[in-house]
């Protein structure tokens, strides 16, 4: 008879153990924001299909100091994710080569990274434009 | 090397199958000179204190993979990792993470190696070469675009740093992947498409969640991390693929 | 005890044995293979291996030449027949492990490309960048998975062999994670585990190089051959001996001691080459090359490093940082890692580690024993090909050659004999498990294993180094005969059934000591200097008209081995001097002309 006896060890709390899990579950936890904005936004659409009264309405609700700070949380979830999301990319996607190199990690991430700050600040111009 | 050995304290992981309930931990006092490895500082405590400590290793060199340990919390290669990266803390030293731990440092890696099987991680021809035609060619190009997953040296270490595999042992994981890929891309075989069905499988690539922490753990610099995602494109594309096809998408 | 039936057993799963085991289901996929290894396969030593595999490739180069580099390069101890058909199916082997999908180094146009190696006139080592034998071992172990006849018994540990009627027929084994014994009856049992080294103390090898398969023949009367030949490899990690491969030099490093010179020219390698040269310089033969060290030691021109003890440098820094990525990426890995030193910009404090057994169980062309169904491959096998030295990328090839042809071979032999008689074999196997147990439950022991283990290296060291004089041999016989009687009363604190690798260890050492023995007393006994025998105690010529023979170690339970010696077969290089450099050049002229 086999005297074996695995020992299978808890996963419970796993995230903890290591500082690059925590990083990775506050990443996929900033996730949420990124969803929970898509759905304000959503809820805008719909107000503006209701009519004048509806959309001024949730324009001001907008504006009210809850509001701000409500969005200053998301801004700063939503970079960290953006950061860490541009992070992992060199891992997600099949090797670039450019003249013959392969495209290092940094460069992807980077790009990447310079391409959300690009594509934030044409945003800010455009609603400074068009909504000032 | 034996003059002013300093003493650094090793905190062992400690589990007997036949004696112990679950592990514990012990500390032993280990004299190391700065040349010393992690893995020669466990093999002073077998030599000197107690034969019963049980770990696998041979080449030292960092090519067998055979000395995988979480060292601090860390998945590394022991033979490749120095006590005096550690010193004057204490340092602890445990069985590989996610696996079963057979004894002591020893994990039970029956699972891994019936996941590599089941990849057929062997050329399946493209086409068929005899021997007087002499080798395949392969242009600087092809060779590049799979010598990276070649590099895998079976140490597990990607298992013990991907938290899916400890929540789901079924899933195929890093490593295996990566070999498989690594076949998948290789210009002299053709077998990508018989081999979809196990990447897409339940298994397969979607248990992954881009954590990451594999490839960066990776001794080989192997990254299969990006193996498994870059599957992952390609097992969405056959997916759709296939319902696009004018046979639907029934397999 | 549990009883497993197969056509071929297979003991040892590194880059011979998985080439047999799919030689063996390729030659006939009925027959069932048992292919048991103490390690993983992927863990096997030939892992290690760094800097390729030689068989003619180019245009400009010869069958003919690779005959006679290796057979000069063994110092005529060579059996030149078997080195014949070696050089012959070098390159089909090569390419048929390329078809499997080893990923050697290519040249611009997509052909596989070959590097200069010590000792070989033109370029035909075959790479896989310096990871060549890793690339071979994994090639083979995922190929072998593709058949199905192939049953693995892996971390299965081989403790003997069953006999009856002067035939092998099968291997007691334990499985290492339940300490439970097994029989594994076979009609033919190949002997595929690698070479000895770690009799030595500074080496090169992995710890599970322990020599287990000779011993297993050798205690059953089959002659370990030509043992006192053990290759110390000039390039190797002081302290660790870690190898660093002698592409290094194929690639164009110099070796230079303490006054930056290049030392090999006053050693019979010049005259100087600025590029490297094959058989030039530090393209010589590895043995030439240790000897060389150990000579420079004694006149004072070696660096002594305050931590690392005597040294000379392998200097790399003028290939270039780019160019030693792609070449020599693991030792550029292993220099930073291991040394905290960047070859491209520092040179690498090395000297010679023990590396290689020339010598093994004794085979005939075809890889077979004295025992009738029992075949060895492999390092562990002495098939004729090394001579007294080896050249480097030889023996890659020869687990390709030589593991197919055993695979054919004992396919054969299976087919066409009868199992042997089951109660019988049962019989011996329960009484290698007592033996084996015994050596585990007694609690009267005293001695460490690690201690004796240590002064088993050391002695072997002192005595069978790179040159030898009779004293210290003498005294190496004998602290080996000390430590044999006294590993009878070792102790294992290990008491328990499951992965119990202290126990797994003793039964390591205990081979280790049989075949320590088999070296020493075949090293006193040959009178002469010849490749890696050097002696200089009033034998330093090589001396043809006694000793151009083999050493046959046999064994004498509780006793000194008996050395018998042997013939060497000679077909067609008769043995000259053994020259390199520019003297090596016109003695080549010299046999050209006189065969035109």
């Amino acid at each position: 008879m086999s005297k074996r006896r695995p020992y299978v060890r808890s996963m419970e709390g796993w995230w903890k153990k290591n500082p690059y899990f925590v990083e990775y579950m506050i990443h996929e936890s900033t996730a949420l924001f990124v969803a929970g904005y898509a759905f304000v936004l959503l809820v805008g659409l719909i107000r503006l299909g209701q009519g004048e009264a509806a959309w001024n309405g949730w324009l001001e609700a907008m504006q009210s100091p809850l509001s701000l700070i409500f969005h200053l949380v998301f801004l700063v979830a939503i970079a960290y994710h953006t950061y860490t999301w541009f992070k992992i990319m060199p891992i997600t996607m099949p090797p670039i080569i450019v003249g013959g190199k392969r495209v290092g990690p940094g460069v992807i991430t980077g790009s990447g990274l310079l391409a959300a700050v690009g594509v934030s600040l044409v945003m800010l111009v455009l609603v400074f434009w068009f909504g000032g | 090397m034996t003059e002013n050995l300093k003493i650094i304290e090793i905190e062992v992981l400690r589990y007997n199958p036949e004696s112990d309930q679950e592990p514990h931990l012990e500390v032993y006092s280990v004299p190391f000179s700065d040349d010393m490895s992690v893995l020669q500082g466990v093999q002073y405590i077998k030599d000197n204190f107690d034969g019963s400590l049980t770990f696998r290793w041979s080449c030292r060199m960092a090519i067998c993979g055979s000395c995988g340990m979480m060292i601090n919390g860390i998945p590394k290669l022991s033979c490749e990792t120095f006590l005096r990266d550690y010193y004057p803390d204490r340092i602890r030293v445990e069985a590989m993470a996610h696996f079963p731990i057979e004894k002591d440092l020893v994990v039970d890696l029956s699972g891994f190696i019936e996941k590599l099987e089941s990849i057929q991680p062997y050329i399946i021809p493209k086409e068929p070469r005899s021997l007087d035609q002499g080798e395949y060619i392969q242009s600087p190009k092809q060779f590049n675009d799979y010598i990276q997953f070649t590099s895998c040296i079976n140490c597990t270490l990607c298992y013990a740093a991907c938290p899916q595999f400890g929540l789901n042992p079924d899933f195929i994981g890093p490593g295996a992947i990566a070999l498989l890929h690594r076949y998948n891309m290789d210009s002299r075989d053709g077998a990508a498409a018989e081999r979809m069905e196990l990447v897409a499988s339940e298994e397969g690539v979607f248990n992954c969640s881009a954590v990451g922490y594999c490839s960066e753990v990776c001794p080989k610099h192997v990254d299969p991390a990006n193996a498994v995602n870059i599957n992952k494109t390609n097992a969405a594309k056959d997916y759709f693929l296939r319902f696009l096809s004018p046979k639907g998408g029934a397999k | 005890m549990e009883i497993i039936k197969t056509d071929v057993a297979i003991i040892g799963a590194g880059g011979a044995g998985l080439r047999a085991a799919i030689a063996v289901a390729e030659s006939d996929p009925g027959l069932k293979v048992a292919l048991i290894s103490k390690v993983y396969p992927m863990r096997s030593h030939t892992v290690a291996a760094e800097g390729g595999a030689a068989g003619v490739k180019k245009p400009t180069d010869s069958l003919e030449y690779h005959f006679h580099d290796t057979v000069g390069g063994g110092d005529w101890l060579c059996e030149q027949d078997v080195v014949e058909y070696f050089v012959s199916q070098a390159p089909v082997e090569l390419t048929q492990l390329e078809h499997w999908g080893c990923p050697w180094s290519r040249t611009e146009d997509g052909h596989v490309n070959v590097r200069a190696f010590g000792g070989m006139k033109i370029e035909r080592t075959w790479f896989a960048a310096d990871k060549s034998g890793f690339h071979i071992l994994h090639t083979l172990f995922q190929t072998s998975i593709k058949y199905p006849s192939i049953r693995r018994f892996d971390e299965h540990f081989c403790v003997d062999l069953v006999e009856e009627d002067g035939r092998c027929l099968g291997v007691v084994v334990i499985e290492t994670s339940t300490g439970e014994f097994s029989l594994i009856e076979a009609k033919s049992v190949i002997i595929a585990t690698g070479g000895a080294g770690r009799v030595f103390r500074e080496s090169t090898l992995g710890g599970i190089v322990t020599g287990d398969g000779m011993a297993l023949a050798y205690r059953h009367g089959v002659a370990l051959r030509d043992m006192e030949f053990v290759q110390y490899h000039p390039t190797c990690m002081p302290v660790t001996g870690l190898l660093f491969t002698e592409a290094c030099r194929g690639e164009g490093g110099y070796l230079v001691n303490k006054d930056g010179y290049r030392y090999l020219q006053d050693y019979g390698l010049g005259p100087l080459q600025e590029k490297p040269k094959n058989k030039y310089m530090e393209l010589g033969p590895r043995d030439r090359l240790s000897q060389a060290f150990f000579f420079e030691k004694q006149q004072g021109r070696t660096i002594e490093h305050p931590t690392l003890g005597s040294v000379v440098h392998l200097d790399l820094r003028h290939l270039g940082e780019a160019y030693l990525h792609e070449r020599l990426p693991l030792i550029y890995e292993m220099a930073e890692t291991f040394m905290g030193i960047d070859p491209a910009k520092q040179p690498i404090p090395v000297r010679p580690g023990v590396h290689y057994t020339m010598g093994g169980i004794k085979v005939d062309g075809r890889c077979a024993t004295s025992l009738q169904g029992l075949y060895a491959i492999g390092e562990c096998a002495s098939v004729g090909l090394h001579g007294a030295n080896r050249l480097g990328s030889n023996s890659l090839t020869e687990l390709l050659v030589f593991g197919k042809v055993a695979g054919v071979e004992a396919a054969g032999n299976a087919k066409s004999s009868a199992p042997g008689n089951s109660s019988n074999l049962l019989e011996q196997a329960k009484a290698v498990e007592q033996r084996a147990t015994e050596l585990k439950t007694k609690t009267d022991g005293t001695e460490k294993i690690a201690v004796i283990r240590k002064e088993m290296a050391q002695t072997m060291e002192e005595g069978c180094g790179i040159y030898r004089v009779e004293k210290t041999m003498q005294a190496t016989c004998d602290k080996l005969a000390e430590l044999r009687e006294r590993f009878k009363r070792i102790n294992i604190d290990d008491k328990s059934s499951v992965f119990n690798t202290e126990w797994l260890t003793a039964i390591e050492l205990d081979n280790q000591l049989d075949v320590a023995l088999s070296m020493a007393h075949s090293a006193i006994n040959r009178k002469e200097s010849r490749g890696a025998h050097q002696r200089l105690d009033g034998y330093e010529k090589r001396d043809d008209v006694n000793f151009l023979k083999h050493s046959e170690a046999y064994y004498v339970a509780g006793g000194v081995p008996r050395i018998a010696l042997g013939d060497v077969k000679i077909t067609k290089s008769q043995p000259a001097e053994r020259v390199y450099g520019a003297a090596g050049e016109k003695a080549d002229q010299e046999r050209k002309e006189s065969h035109d």
